[in-house]
């Protein structure tokens, strides 16, 4: 067995027989068996999702302390990478807990991408391919060869085709795409960087993956924009619930500076609270740490000046 | 989300980019199987890379000349199998993304342009000929008509389905019959393309129709044989037929048996009046290799056998549901998805990778002057 034949039969087949289940069940709509089968994998992903939304909202805590370090140990970089990772450590936060989503998606937006494109072959050979990939018990237990060709129309836009054969308003879909991962990214990334060049990269990579994804959606089928925005939608809302709103109100202190990488576009500052109710590490802004730390080294000075 | 993740995100993107630009800057890619074509003298197949029609002599198989229609071709392209009537040569062509979507007349000895006829949409069947016009069905379910002397769609005619026309459409006595991917079987009168009668069927077809004796046969994609009524499109009491998986081939009939292939693998011989399988049928193409093969092709009569030919690449005549012989393929990328074709004692195969043999189809050993290979450059 190839590699090709565990990928089909691992998941290509699975997702195929999984989209055309639906698509029997939910009255032969094929846009909706996609929304569906989003909400299905984002929650049969929850697991492995939760982890890397909490440890965002961790990192965005973290964040001061992280700066601090920078600070003490800028200079020994060895050193530096040391605390870092013991803080993490103490944190509970794993700098690497990122990629496992990131990875375990790739394969579901190939394996969705290929699956809506069989599912909908408007070609010869697609159909051929789908033939051979369906289940002969989902067949008779729901007549799936019977619904080929299936359904690929929603409002009037073939959902195997993409934006740039249809032209038109289905270039608002790559669109939508990339604003609904920038927001997701606003409200991922940590509020302000560790130290300037991860606060950089953060700030591009907040522009970079929306504009990547909206560059996809642009030259993949559309069907596969409805599985981007909603999921985008699903994690903007769990995030929401797991660290607040505030990435939200994107708009607030952006610049075009800030859009070209110059970091400019920050993220809504969370109210200020006192200091004296909050311990000066936790999840306030950097630049208002600075100034409450650099306070109260003046009024220590004044002190020792009375003492 | 931390530095090192975003890091990998990254990279990975990069290279999802990186696919997607490479698959932009890539040669034409055909997604159908090479059509095939044998008359007056001469093969007409769809080969190479990019995809043109080449014009070989059938009985040498050296190449005459080749058609491509004058626009350059950079993306996607599909192709109708070749059609000869009233002295020329007619194909469907279409790319991707272009405007170049028609019926193409071109000169069936030298492959020279002669003239269009543009479609809105791809079109996978033949084009059919009669009595001067020219019918062929296209994707978005327009059967058109084009009067090859007015050199343009006929006027009087008109015929839209809900779904894609692959089929190709069959022509007989001022009436047309149609299969569509819509599930029905459509009867037209061949100059207004007024509904003679409509006849609903359990799955989308793909295959133009067998008209035999007054009945019409023709496979769908739920496995089922239908047999019809040519006169009023009253599906036949009593006759009954379920495959393993979908028929997507034209049904044959010889020495008074329904010859069907399906994608299960399996040639059946079926009883025309009651579709019931004729032991010692099926033959089980699974048995050449001991894996699974498909057969998409539909099977032809040469040589005294029923010859069929697999998604795999074999070729295999059959008898009384036992392998006569066995031309190998050989190679992943020389299966074969088209019908051969017979003439006189000589079976065509055009295969997935642009080859094209001629067998002597009592033997099936390879006749010599062929197999006809693309010229490398079109490779």
């Amino acid at each position: 067995m190839g590699i090709t034949d565990i990928w089909t039969v691992l998941i290509l087949r699975p997702m195929i027989n999984a989209m055309l289940g639906l698509y029997a069940v939910l009255g032969h709509q094929f846009w909706l068996a996609i929304v569906v089968f989003t909400v299905i994998i984002r929650g049969l992903m929850t697991p492995l999702m939760l982890p890397q939304q909490r440890s965002a909202k961790k990192m965005q805590e973290l964040q001061p302390k992280l700066q601090e370090l920078q600070k003490k140990y800028g200079k020994d970089k060895e050193r530096l990478a040391q605390e870092q990772m013991k803080l993490y450590r103490e944190a509970g936060v794993n700098p690497m807990g990122g990629c496992l989503p990131m990875l375990i998606q790739l394969p579901i937006w190939l394996g969705l991408y290929q699956s809506i494109i069989q599912s909908l072959g408007h070609q010869p050979l697609q159909l051929l391919n789908l033939s051979s990939n369906i289940y002969p018990w989902l067949n008779d237990l729901l007549g799936i060869w019977s619904a080929v060709p299936l359904n690929r129309y929603f409002l009037g836009m073939d959902l195997a085709l993409t934006p740039q054969q249809l032209g038109g308003l289905t270039y608002a879909l790559p669109v939508l795409v990339a604003f609904t991962s920038y927001l997701q990214s606003k409200m991922t990334v940590p509020s302000s960087g560790g130290d300037g060049q991860a606060a950089s990269m953060n700030q591009s990579m907040t522009l970079m993956m929306p504009l990547m994804f909206g560059f996809f959606s642009l030259n993949f089928s559309t069907g596969l924009s409805f599985y981007f925005i909603v999921s985008n939608i699903i994690g903007i809302v769990t995030q929401g619930f797991i660290s607040g709103w505030e990435g939200l109100q994107f708009w607030k202190g952006m610049s075009f500076s800030g859009l070209l990488g110059g970091g400019g576009a920050k993220p809504a500052p969370s109210k200020p609270k006192p200091p004296t109710q909050q311990p000066p590490v936790d999840s306030q802004p950097s630049t208002g740490q600075k100034g409450t730390q650099s306070g109260s080294k003046k009024r220590k000075k004044k002190r020792r000046r009375k003492r | 989300m931390t530095h090192w993740s975003r890091v990998a995100a990254t990279v990975v993107g990069l290279l999802l980019l990186g696919t997607v630009l490479a698959s932009c800057g890539s040669a034409p890619v055909a997604q159908n199987w090479p059509g095939l074509t044998v008359a007056e003298g001469n093969v007409y197949v769809i080969s190479g890379i990019p995809q043109k029609v080449f014009i070989l002599d059938a009985e040498t198989g050296r190449q005459k000349g080749t058609f491509v229609p004058q626009e350059e071709t950079r993306g996607v392209v599909y192709w109708s199998p070749v059609t000869l009537g009233g002295g020329l040569a007619f194909v469907g062509f279409a790319e991707d993304g272009k405007d170049t979507a028609g019926l193409y007349a071109f000169d069936p000895e030298t492959g020279e342009e002669l003239w269009h006829v543009p479609a809105a949409s791809l079109i996978i069947g033949a084009p059919a000929y009669a009595e001067g016009m020219v019918y062929f069905g296209s994707s978005d379910g327009i059967l058109h008509a084009v009067d090859v002397q007015a050199r343009r769609e006929s006027t009087t005619f008109s015929f839209r389905s809900e779904e894609a026309i692959w089929a190709s459409p069959l022509v007989r006595e001022g009436r047309v019959y149609v299969a569509g991917m819509d599930h029905f079987v459509y009867c037209l009168d061949a100059q207004s393309g007024r509904v003679l009668w409509k006849t609903q069927v359990g799955g989308a077809m793909a295959a133009r129709p067998l008209w035999h004796d007054g009945t019409l046969y023709v496979g769908a994609f739920d496995g089922q044989v239908y047999a019809l009524d040519a006169e009023t499109g009253t599906l036949l009491d009593g006759f009954h037929f379920q495959a393993g998986n979908w028929i997507w081939s034209e049904p044959l009939m010889a020495d008074g048996r329904l010859y069907v292939t399906s994608l299960d693998g399996k040639l059946y011989a079926l009883d025309p009046a009651t579709g019931e399988v004729i032991p010692p049928y099926p033959y089980d193409s699974h048995e050449i290799d001991g894996k699974k093969n498909v057969l998409r092709a539909g099977p032809v009569q040469a040589g005294g056998y029923i010859i069929v030919a697999t998604e795999s690449g074999y070729v295999v005549a059959v008898e009384e549901g036992e392998r006569r012989w066995t031309w190998p393929g050989g190679l992943p990328t020389a299966g074969v998805l088209t019908t051969p074709v017979v003439a006189g004692d000589t079976l065509y195969i055009a295969l997935m990778n642009g080859q094209v043999q001629a067998l002597e189809a009592e033997t099936g050993l390879t006749l010599p002057g062929w197999p006809f290979e693309p010229p490398s450059e079109s490779k």
